[in-house]
């Protein structure tokens, strides 16, 4: 590992910076300059711890079907529960607890919305890698393959493999992957085409190391910064893409309902003025979606070279 | 301005107010689209609904089915116990100009019966049944046993012409399911004409200046817009795109009836819901212990314990709550006022410490685990009722997870999803539409030993079996006295329902429509958006 670190160090060393900082420090002291980056990355933090202790901090369980009733259903924000409980939020058409269904189903949203980047990162950087360290014939057909997924609509691919497939968690992930994959393929291969030229892959080439290794070591350490910013939006993108399909009533089950099934749950309602159902949720997914984009676009600040002061 | 312009000025205007509003064509938002325009491809209420204005019927049903009405019959009597006459309706035409005669009702009888490659199938009211010509204008309709139900029957069968020429093949009498979306078959002698079909966005009738029969025509064009999401079907209304929506949301109901913009009417369906529960498996597929294990043995064959589910049900919340004060709680097959019901039966008192004896009583006092099953847009509020029964019987103790889907996956799935084509689930909420009016179709569909050769419990999904019950069952559909005959309806309901518990009956629905003003329509009791319905006030 510490020849990537070092690998690393010498390729952007080469940009021209100079100083003892090491490149994290540099790196969290030109991320922090943005106060707003900031604020959002602890948004996000908040979000995400929010979502992996659910069930500690919400208020009641709303899958539990012991404890919801009918008999709450569309209670306004800060009414009494029969369980006694306060509603804060109010309940949705089901009789839950809108708060707790909020972060259930934000910890959905969030799970689907990450677990479907990582995998679709790991394959896009696999055939990216592959397609530009290869080059020729291959890198042409992979490339074709990525134009032609490109240039649908993700909404549109997303939409036929769901209503063949079905609902559910599994599912939805599955199509996510599949609409990824393509974003996270090009820009690795396009980082990869530019560093592949560079003196340190030639050098390595004259040591006769294996072609894995150089992939791997040498290469994938390199095309790092544009995919960690590419990931983060593609992960604002996933939550977004999720809440859509859900609240087209495809995505998710009613009984497991995510952000989006929240607010599509509540759009029935709209005309009688249980605003809150939908309005709170709707909150929620801005809320989580902003904060992700506004950290991935100071990521993109700080990590493109060619932005750097 | 000078006086004379305004008072012109205020002449245009008050043209082109009244213009719009007496405009002789409506614009209907309807929820289900008619998966065909083909008569007998699915016997699916949207679809019988549609296409009863565009082909006529021998006889059909007033619209609070309270009565049959001569269509395209006159007349029609028993002759002896076996044969029914039927007088046709002379010198009506169909939408091309050519005679309608009783040729053209065997046509459709015979197209009807062998009906091949559709969703379900018109059979059960052809089976069993010759049709005799007589003269042009005479048919007999011959049965082995009495019939009572004939004219009853006759509600269903949709009268096509027998000499459009369509596709060709030997199947379905030559005349394919696309020679009818497309239009050269849809010719019928109804009060409206097919003008087009845009799948998935709307369909066009066009009034037929021939028509002669007792149906009304009173707009020149009709246009069904098919908008399926429930909210935007009210923004439809409000927004002015439509004059008139059906199956208006409960949840909107409330705020609409204050809304000047709107008016509304609803009325009571023959449309019972109701839950099957597996009685015919030893091991049901999702019946499993209160952890999710499988059983070894199957509660629900017990009737004790079907009874303690139907005890644990609140149907006051249902209806308040789930339906907002929207339907009647049920405790047979057929609302108040509909014939063949038993006057003894109530619906079930909600009673969970009763439930819980009976169940310890049945040795299942520890309770077990259920997984409803449920369409999520064929009912009004569908989903929602499953949510609710889920809640009150995981809350008494039968811990029950919630499967809901479309309509199209899930029904295929419910009566024949399973091995050798038995129904897939365990415990599943559907409901029933009594096409002929009375208590014996959803008895001889639901209730009756499920026995395909007979055309007996062809939906009946729990596989209730008691031939007690369907001895008394025969007996009445062989019946001609009408009162002995409700009376045996009555009985057979009693033993199925009351003894057996063979289904749960939850509620019927009612269904609402809203206008905007000025226009008003006649509630219908069979559930059908006809636009014929829809009148000027």
């Amino acid at each position: 590992m510490t020849v990537i670190n070092e690998d690393a160090g010498v390729a952007s060393a080469g940009q021209g910076s100079e100083g003892v900082e090491t490149p994290f420090q540099r790196f969290v002291s030109d991320f922090t300059e943005s106060k707003i980056a900031v604020v959002s990355a602890f948004v996000v933090l908040a979000i995400v711890f929010i979502a992996v202790f659910a069930p500690l901090i919400a208020p009641t369980d709303p899958y539990d079907l012991s404890i919801v009733t009918v008999a709450d259903k569309t209670m306004a924000p800060g009414a009494v529960m029969q369980s006694g409980q306060i509603a804060h939020m109010g309940t949705d058409g089901s009789g839950r607890d809108l708060l707790s269904g909020m972060i259930y189903g934000l910890r959905i949203s969030l799970g689907i919305g990450i677990g479907s980047a990582v995998v679709a990162l790991a394959i896009g950087v696999v055939v990216g890698l592959i397609a530009a360290y290869a080059g020729g014939r291959v890198d042409s057909v992979i490339m074709r393959l990525v134009d032609m997924q490109l240039s649908f609509p993700a909404i549109l691919i997303a939409l036929v493999l769901l209503v063949t497939l079905g609902k559910g968690v599994d599912k939805t992930l599955f199509a996510l992957i599949v609409v990824q994959w393509a974003y996270y393929a090009r820009t690795v291969r396009g980082s990869a085409l530019v560093e592949r030229r560079k003196e340190y892959i030639e050098s390595a080439q004259c040591l006769a190391l294996s072609k894995a290794r150089i992939l791997y070591r040498h290469l994938f350490p390199n095309v790092l910064a544009p995919l960690i910013v590419v990931g983060t939006m593609q992960t604002a993108h996933a939550i977004a893409l999720e809440a859509t399909l859900s609240f087209l009533g495809i995505g998710m089950e009613q009984t497991e309902p995510s952000l989006g099934s929240l607010i599509s749950n509540g759009f029935q309602y709209i005309h009688s003025g249980h605003y809150w159902i939908s309005i709170f949720p709707g909150l929620a997914l801005l809320f989580t979606i902003v904060s992700i984009n506004l950290v991935g676009d100071r990521l993109r600040d700080v990590l493109n070279p060619r932005l750097a002061k | 301005m000078s006086k004379f312009t305004r008072i012109g000025l205020a002449a245009v205007a008050a043209t082109m107010v009244s213009g719009a509003a007496m405009a002789d064509s409506a614009k209907l938002g309807i929820r289900s689209e008619p998966s065909s325009m083909d008569p007998y491809f699915h016997n699916l209420g949207p679809n019988n609904a549609m296409l009863g204005q565009i082909f006529g019927r021998l006889v059909d049903w007033g619209p609070k089915m309270d009565g049959l009405i001569p269509r395209l019959a006159t007349s029609w009597k028993a002759i002896n116990d076996t044969t029914w006459e039927f007088k046709l309706r002379k010198g009506v035409k169909f939408h091309d100009g050519s005679d309608f005669t009783a040729d053209d009702f065997i046509f459709s009888f015979k197209r009807a019966d062998g009906y091949t490659g559709g969703n379900s199938s018109f059979r059960t009211y052809t089976k069993g049944k010759s049709v005799k010509k007589i003269d042009d204008f005479t048919v007999h309709i011959v049965t082995e046993k009495p019939y009572p139900l004939m004219p009853n029957d006759m509600t269903s069968i949709m009268v096509i012409s027998s000499d459009v020429k369509g596709s060709g093949g030997s199947a379905n009498m030559g005349l394919k399911a696309k020679d009818f979306n497309n239009g050269t078959a849809t010719i019928g002698t109804g009060p409206y004409k097919f003008v087009k079909w845009r799948k998935g966005d709307s369909l066009v009738l066009e009034k037929y200046d021939g028509y002669k029969g007792p149906l009304a025509q009173p707009w020149d064009k009709m246009t069904f817009k098919f908008i399926k999401s429930e909210p935007a079907r009210t923004a439809a209304l409000l927004a002015g795109d439509v004059d008139m929506i059906d199956n208006v949301p409960t949840s909107d109901i409330g705020a609409l009836s204050k809304d000047k913009r709107v008016s509304l009417s609803s009325g009571v369906s023959n449309r019972v819901i109701y839950l099957h529960m597996d009685q015919f498996r030893d091991k049901s597929p999702f019946v499993t212990d209160k952890s999710g294990n499988p059983l070894d043995k199957n509660p629900l064959k017990d009737a004790r314990v079907r009874k303690a589910i139907s005890m644990m049900i609140n149907r006051d919340e249902i209806v308040d709550k789930v339906m907002e004060g929207v339907a009647i709680k049920a405790g047979q097959l057929l609302p108040e006022g509909f014939f063949g019901r038993s006057e003894k039966m109530r619906p079930q008192e909600y009673d969970p410490s009763g439930a819980k004896k009976l169940l310890a009583a049945a040795g299942w006092g520890d309770g077990f685990g259920l997984t409803i099953h449920g369409p999520n847009d064929r009912y009004i509020n569908d989903a929602r009722i499953c949510e609710a029964v889920a809640q009150m019987l995981t809350r008494n103790g039968i811990p029950t997870k919630v499967v809901t889907m479309p309509k199209n996956v899930y029904f295929k799935r419910a009566s024949k999803g399973g091995p050798n084509k038995s129904p897939e689930f365990s415990f599943v909420l559907v409901g029933w539409g009594s096409g002929t009016g009375e208590s014996s179709s959803p008895l001889k569909s639901l209730l009756a030993t499920h026995d395909k050769s007979k055309g007996m419990g062809a939906s009946n999904r729990g596989r209730h079996a008691n031939p007690m019950m369907d001895e008394v069952l025969l007996k009445a559909l062989a019946t001609v006295d009408d009162k002995e005959r409700g009376t045996l309806l009555a009985k057979a309901t009693e033993i199925g329902i009351g003894e057996d518990q063979g289904i749960i009956p939850l509620h019927y629905q009612v269904n609402t429509w809203a206008t905007r003003p000025g226009l008003k329509y006649n509630a219908r009791a069979d559930e059908r958006t006809v636009g014929l319905d829809l009148v000027k006030e």
